[in-house]
């Protein structure tokens, strides 16, 4: 009965945005759903190649990602120590933008689909491996406890009690990068892959064709959000366990000295700049386009060099700030939105999944004209790239809420407002965190693409024009400058999330 | 997912041993090189001549096994050229300058577009016919192109300040939906996608206007000139023989681009439209009396004054005619 009213709503959505455009017939931007679907009948064997190809780039992409953030998120929890250092390498591999990793991915490639799973793989790496590592925490003092009595060591620990802790979050992790993967696929196509459908968007947005790119866009959003359904079906299937309350002891405050941080800060920073030079030469790329440290610091000890890049950044920063809290303010408040009201859940959410599975140079254009190019249109376009993580995290952390504390607020008749406030946005922190974590990279990507896309200023801008002025050691500044601000904002949440988490979750703390 | 059959190596292998049988030279199959060809955008009727000089097996002809690499947004051509990826690459008299600049070993070897291809766009009912016109108007444009608007400004004697540059995508849309009065853009595919999709436009052609700057320049490097001279012979010889049979029929070389690439999802209607504008910007009185992909003097001289004026100091060392002139004996 629901599955027909869901169909019969679906029908009348339709027939309305037929309607509606029917009597604005100029509209050249917004297609009509029966021309959509004309074009999708004339290009059927074209959309069904370009389908199957990105999806098995995106597929390959995927598995790759993730097994690299189960790797990584292994080594960190049984080497506890060796936690920082590879954890700020991945925020840095994170923050290298398209438009630098493009020319290095298609040179060592070649022709093929090495770039475009490649960039897949990017895409989703970092998002699970930080899912993964608040999952692998998410487990009671009294347990770990246990398994130190038995001089049980963290190996043990790990496949014993974390593991099956971390499957809730590692499944967040894979739910979000299904369509960041397909999204990944697709962007990489715009380093000269010859098929896919981002080579056809791509197209069809040039072409003024806005049947192709509608359809094109209905049509990732469906993999998408088939992808993600089938990873939450799987994830309920597998994780056949109710969440459980986790008691632990506040944490103490435990503050290292500033020397050792200092020491500690600056043998990662060497170790970096070690990593950077070596992987470059060891591929032997030409200093042309692939700048070693060397070159950037010669470039930026110029004071001209120097000031255009500190003020682009200042532009970039003054419009990242808001749309990073409007995107993660949209995810959190979704999320606690649809715990209220559980019906809007299935409505909002294939939307939500469609934002991220269709390119920004798609959506981007009607956002602008909807919203205009000012603080609003770049807020709102940064904060539909960002949010969608924190909303997939948030809604998970809210479902961690363990049933013995809803049974006992039900039973002294408190209200939903109360449930949510007193226990189940406590519940979401760990979450909520470890997405704002997430975002911090993810914010400075998005806001360099509505530089370039619908501003024209900052760093975005600087880093585009490399594409005309070949100004490499420019763009490769661009690159350093932005990490080092994403690993310096990424400390300043983690400092606010272990001040936080110290009492509501303090088992997260190790 | 498997490659359309006249791009594979078996291909060319296969039209190179007919390429034997056929032509008096007689060049051995097995001497067929491999030379990778980056072309700047994605495949379309924009390189419709390379297109059949890989079907007409012109290049086989030249003993060469070549594949086209097509280009997109983040695939520029320099780095594969700079770092021997490509042999040749298709690049833009001030994209080259600026990659000299930066340390790269370029010339520019041979020139298809003679006349810059950088047009105002603008809607019939608004339109921008003289650089004048652009006084008090709205401009949609990568902010990247600044350069090229004050280079215009600068030779027709506007200021730039009264023109209001919008920063947008490359695409048709915000001037469709006229959030600006006129684009930026190339004169052969934008404007092609609206007069395609029945938006009444107009162009005004900066070449027209003293914008001098060769297009579609073929580039190499020095050391690829030195060392691979027979090799980059043979690639510009089935580059104009091809030209010169696209221009013969245009409507062919669209036909052929469109039914080589089945999965770029083309519109021949659009191709033939592209593939015939394209004809002003590629021949000229210049290339009827000295061959496809001519320069002079004069012509180097006007492109260094241009590109003085976007900034860029050059020489008339960047163009290396050599080759041009071994092709056209």
């Amino acid at each position: 009965m629901t599955t027909l009213r869901r169909v019969l709503w679906v029908c009348a959505a339709l027939v309305v945005w037929e309607c509606v455009l029917r009597m604005l017939p100029d509209s050249l931007l917004i297609s009509r759903p029966l021309a959509i679907a004309g074009y999708v009948s004339n290009n059927a064997a074209l959309l069904a190649r370009a389908t199957l190809e990105t999806s098995v780039n995106a597929a390959w992409g995927f598995v790759w990602g993730n097994l690299a953030a189960v790797v990584l998120g292994t080594i960190m929890t049984v080497f506890p120590s060796s936690e920082r250092t590879l954890s700020a390498l991945s925020l840095l591999v994170f923050c290298v933008p398209l438009i630098a990793s493009g020319p290095i991915l298609r040179v060592l490639f070649g022709p093929g689909v090495g770039p475009q799973i490649t960039l897949a793989a990017l895409a989703v790496y970092y998002t699970t491996l930080l899912a993964l590592l608040v999952g692998l925490r998410a487990v009671s003092q009294s347990w770990t406890d246990l398994m130190r009595i038995y001089d049980r060591g963290p190996v043990s620990t790990l496949i014993r009690v974390r593991a099956r802790a971390s499957l809730p979050y590692l499944f967040v992790g894979l739910q979000i990068s299904a369509p960041a993967a397909f999204l990944g696929a697709m962007i990489g196509e715009f380093t000269g892959a010859e098929r896919g459908l981002g080579v056809l968007t791509l197209r069809a947005m040039r072409g003024l064709d806005s049947d192709a790119t509608w359809a094109l866009a209905l049509l990732s959003a469906l993999i998408a959000v088939t992808a993600y359904g089938l990873i939450d079906w799987l994830g309920q299937r597998m994780v056949g366990y109710r969440p459980v309350i986790l008691l632990s002891a506040p944490a103490a405050s435990t503050r290292r000295s500033t020397g050792m941080r200092l020491i500690e800060m600056g043998c990662t920073t060497a170790l970096v700049l070690l990593l950077w030079q070596v992987s470059m030469d060891a591929f032997d790329l030409n200093r042309f386009f692939a700048k070693r440290p060397g070159d950037v610091w010669a470039f930026i000890t110029d004071a001209e060099n120097r000031n255009t890049l500190l003020s682009a950044l200042a532009e970039t920063l003054s419009f990242a700030a808001p749309g990073y809290l409007a995107g993660l303010a949209l995810g959190a408040g979704l999320a606690a939105l649809l715990v209220l009201s559980p019906a809007l859940s299935r409505a909002t959410m294939p939307v939500a999944v469609a934002l991220r599975a269709v390119p920004i140079i798609t959506t981007a254009p009607l956002l602008v004209l909807a919203f205009g190019r000012g603080l609003i249109g770049t807020t709102v376009v940064v904060a539909v790239m960002i949010f969608f993580p924190t909303f997939v995290a948030c809604q998970q952390g809210l479902r961690q809420m363990p049933g013995q504390i809803v049974d006992l607020f039900r039973s002294y008749d408190a209200g939903r407002w109360h449930l949510l406030r007193a226990a189940q946005i406590p519940a979401m922190l760990p979450a909520f965190f470890a997405s704002a974590r997430m975002a911090v990279p993810a914010a400075l990507l998005a806001v360099t693409t509505v530089e370039w896309l619908a501003t024209g200023k900052g760093v975005g801008v600087l880093m585009a024009m490399t594409a005309s002025t070949s100004n490499y050691n420019m763009l490769w500044s661009c690159v350093a400058i932005l990490a080092a601000v994403a690993v310096a904002v990424y400390a300043a949440v983690a400092a606010l999330e272990r001040a936080v988490l110290r009492v509501y979750a303090s088992e997260q703390l190790s | 997912m498997t490659q359309p059959a006249h791009l594979t190596r078996r291909f060319f292998l296969q039209t190179s041993a007919a390429g034997v049988a056929t032509t008096a030279a007689g060049v051995p199959a097995f001497a067929a090189t491999s030379v990778n060809f980056q072309l700047s955008w994605l495949h379309s009727v924009q390189f419709g001549g390379s297109y059949i000089a890989a079907q007409k097996g012109y290049w086989t002809d030249q003993g060469l096994d070549v594949s086209l690499s097509q280009g997109g947004p983040n695939a520029p051509v320099e780095p594969p050229v700079v770092s021997g990826a490509a042999l040749v690459g298709i690049s833009a008299a001030d994209y080259t300058a600026a990659a000299v600049a930066e340390g790269a070993p370029f010339k520019i070897i041979a020139v298809a577009m003679q006349k810059n291809p950088f047009a105002i766009a603008s809607l019939t009912a608004n339109p921008v016919n003289t650089p004048a016109d652009l006084v008090g108007r709205r401009i949609g444009m990568a902010v990247a192109n600044t350069p090229v608007l004050q280079a215009l400004c600068t030779l027709n004697n506007v200021d730039i300040n009264d023109i209001e540059i919008v920063p947008t995508q490359y695409d048709p849309a915000p001037l469709v939906s006229r959030q600006v009065d006129c684009l930026l853009c190339w004169e052969t595919d934008l404007p092609v996608a609206m007069t395609v999709q029945g938006v009444d436009n107009t162009t005004m052609l900066m070449a027209d206007h003293g914008y001098a700057l060769h297009s579609q320049t073929y580039i190499a490097t020095e050391d690829a000139i030195a060392n691979r001279r027979a090799d980059l012979v043979g690639l510009i010889k089935g580059e104009v023989m091809g030209w010169n049979d696209y221009v013969a029929d245009t409507d062919a070389a669209a036909m052929l681009t469109v039914e080589m690439f089945p999965d770029a999802g083309l519109d021949p209607q659009t191709q033939k439209l592209q593939a015939a504008r394209q004809v002003p910007l590629m021949f000229s009185d210049l290339t009827d009396e000295k061959g496809f992909g001519w320069f002079t003097e004069e012509t180097v001289a006007e492109n260094i004054e241009t590109l003085a004026l976007l900034g860029r100091d050059v020489s008339a060392d960047l163009w290396d005619r050599s080759i041009l002139e071994e092709v056209h004996v």
